[in-house]
């Protein structure tokens, strides 16, 4: 199949199963760019990220083909990426991202309307939980990541993360009630 | 989509300073919505990109391994290994190939011929082959004119001596379980039918040893020659075609093992400065 820049992801993909090196190119100059900055997030070292990042599109080199054409290719490429940078922090332990000062940024109404979940009160309640629970609830909900992985990812214990898991909830619950 | 990101969210979580509870609900946006995707990406240095996708390129570029690497990878052994035997031209699948062949048909020829096998001349011709294929594996295995990666060991890290040795073993080792398998085709199973692996083990080192001095190709010329001469002129002074094959022929190549380590200990330093050449 003959791909041009205005093909879509799945076609793209399909393309990149084929071995075709110039679909590849084009998903990397698409998704690599997010990537970096979702990672970024996640792990302070610019070098483990940028590692990650490269062993995420090598594995979709290869992998392409396990693309089953179920929902969207970024979050399939997401899937692959948080767990390359789990397995790496596994193997060499690197700093969390300090959230101090991100809380400090202050929010137009506009804005709020904007994004929409944080303009009810989920999003006041998810900002009254410590740090330390957020990104639990971060790791848990939003990556969509198992226990283990979630302890890897945060460098702290399983039980950690299940007790504050239930703290959070227990938290989010009373804050919505 | 029913929204987008402002530039402004867009700004500030790519610079690592939009709140936790803003950046979960872009991220979460983020994954179904290319626009914002590309609108966060905007911001991420171009020139650190290409030079990562230059470091995709390079391992996407790289040929991918052949049947001998994949399984030698398969077995466990280190990649870096498993790439110099896979270059090895006596471990390709072709001469492989070649010498199951060889010794499918002699073997072949023993359980067919008449008389007992003990006496047969089929017999002489399955333990020669068997006993000669690792020296020619190793006359092909190393050394310039038949290594295509020669030049690139005489120029890499790892000692010569110690690549011959690494790709001898692995010579040996497939030569090795090759003639056994053809060797449990011949009924009976008398002892003979084992007694080529001394001779098979003495020749290689031989052959190894005079490499130092020749060619690897020239050595293994010489010693198969020898070996050839000793088999039929034995045989002929005492009327046995086994007669190389027996006790003593054992005993004798016992000691040239012997001698064989200890002179290629002896003459390790040759190999550094490039075989016979």
């Amino acid at each position: 199949m003959a791909i041009r820049t205005d093909s879509d992801d799945a076609e793209l993909l399909a393309a990149v199963a084929d071995k075709d090196r110039d679909a590849l190119r084009l998903l990397y100059d698409r998704h690599a760019p997010w990537l970096v900055l979702r990672l970024a997030r996640r792990c302070a070292d610019p070098g483990i990220v940028e590692e990650v990042v490269q062993d995420t599109f090598v594995a979709v080199w290869k992998g392409a083909r396990r693309f089953r054409g179920e929902g969207d290719v970024a979050a399939w490429i997401w899937g692959i990426g948080i767990r390359r940078l789990i397995d790496r922090l596994r193997r060499h332990p690197a700093p969390i991202p300090s959230t101090v000062g991100r809380n400090a940024v202050v929010v137009s109404a506009e804005e709020e309307v904007l994004l929409g979940v944080e303009h009810g009160d989920l999003g006041a309640a998810l900002n009254r939980l410590s740090p330390e629970l957020r990104a639990v609830v971060q790791a848990t909900v939003l990556d969509g990541l198992t226990t283990r992985e979630a302890s890897r990812l945060l460098g702290i214990p399983q039980g950690t993360v299940k007790t504050r898991m239930m703290r959070a909830k227990r938290e989010l619950r009373e804050a919505l009630a | 989509m029913s929204w987008h990101a402002d530039a402004q969210t867009l700004e500030r979580y790519a610079t690592n300073t939009l709140d936790d509870v803003h950046a979960y609900s872009l991220e979460a946006h983020l994954l179904t919505c290319e626009r914002c995707r590309m609108g966060v990406g905007n911001a991420v240095d171009r020139a650190g990109l290409d030079e990562l996708w230059d470091a995709i390129a390079a391992v996407v570029d790289a040929p991918a391994p052949g049947p001998v690497e994949r399984g030698l990878l398969a077995l466990g052994i280190r990649q870096h290994i498993a790439r110099l035997l896979a270059a090895t031209p006596s471990l390709r699948i072709s001469w492989l190939g070649a010498q199951a062949f060889l010794l499918g048909l002699t073997a072949f020829s023993v359980s067919v011929s008449d008389g007992t096998p003990r006496e047969s001349t089929a017999l002489v011709a399955f333990l020669t082959v068997a006993a000669l294929l690792p020296v020619a594996g190793v006359a092909i295995a190393y050394g310039p004119g038949v290594d295509p990666t020669y030049e690139v060991g005489l120029a890499s890290p790892m000692r010569s001596f110690r690549l011959l040795l690494i790709r001898a073993v692995a010579v040996l080792g497939t030569s090795i379980a090759l003639a056994t398998v053809a060797a449990t085709a011949i009924p009976g199973l008398p002892w003979v039918s084992a007694a080529w692996l001394l001779p098979s083990l003495g020749l290689t080192l031989a052959t190894l040893v005079a490499s130092t001095y020749v060619r690897p190709v020239m050595a293994a010329a010489v010693v198969s020659g020898t070996w050839a001469l000793v088999v039929t002129s034995a045989a002929y002074r005492v009327h046995d075609g086994l007669a190389a094959f027996r006790g003593q022929g054992q005993v004798w190549f016992v000691f040239i093992i012997a001698l064989s380590v200890v002179l290629l200990a002896a003459r390790r330093s040759a190999f550094e400065q490039g075989a016979g050449t």
